[in-house]
């Protein structure tokens, strides 16, 4: 797991995305700002799973990241349902 | 590896951030969100950490069953926290 610049650079913006999605999280003024901002995090850090994965050279590693995948939509909808009013 | 170091240092920041957002706001609902939120920043800790399947247990349990639980419990109460208290009155 030797880390040259492009890995660096990659992660280095990950975290920046991640840092702005929480400012939105924590800024923002509605329920509907917050729950974007919940499924953004979400996506961010599946795709930073999959590159920590790549980078520690084990590929068992990825399942994290499906899981994320899979799931990462439910929390996502039953509050969308709630804020419609339908659940 | 200094990297990760300042990666982890982040997000640990953002979870303590997070939960005092959860902590001291009163719409129940937001808490929620950031329950989620918190779930899912253990949950790439717990990877950083070497520790896949604790993070695999965390993504499942966290992002799906505690926000369909919570959401329901509020769906069923008060969504404001001081609610309650002013009709108890």
């Amino acid at each position: 797991m030797e880390l040259n610049y492009l890995y660096i650079t990659v992660l280095v913006i990950l975290s920046i995305a991640f840092i702005i999605g929480m400012l939105r999280f924590i800024k923002g003024p509605t329920a509907s700002d917050r729950v974007v901002a919940l499924d953004t995090i979400s996506i961010i850090a599946t795709a930073s799973l999959v590159f920590m994965g790549y980078i520690f050279n084990r590929y068992i590693y990825l399942d994290v990241a499906l899981i994320y995948g899979v799931l990462g939509f439910i929390g996502v909808i039953i509050i969308a349902r709630y804020l419609e009013g339908a659940l | 590896m200094i990297i990760y170091v300042v990666i982890f240092s982040i997000l640990a920041v953002l979870l303590v951030a997070s939960a005092l957002f959860a902590i001291i706001q009163k719409d129940l609902l937001y808490a929620v969100i950031a329950t989620g939120v918190i779930s899912l920043i253990l949950s790439v800790m717990f990877f950083i950490l070497q520790a896949p399947d604790v993070a695999l247990t965390e993504a499942a349990i966290g992002i799906a069953l505690t926000t369909i639980v919570f959401v329901i419990t509020i769906r069923n109460t008060t969504r404001n926290e001081d609610e309650k208290e002013i009709n108890s009155k």
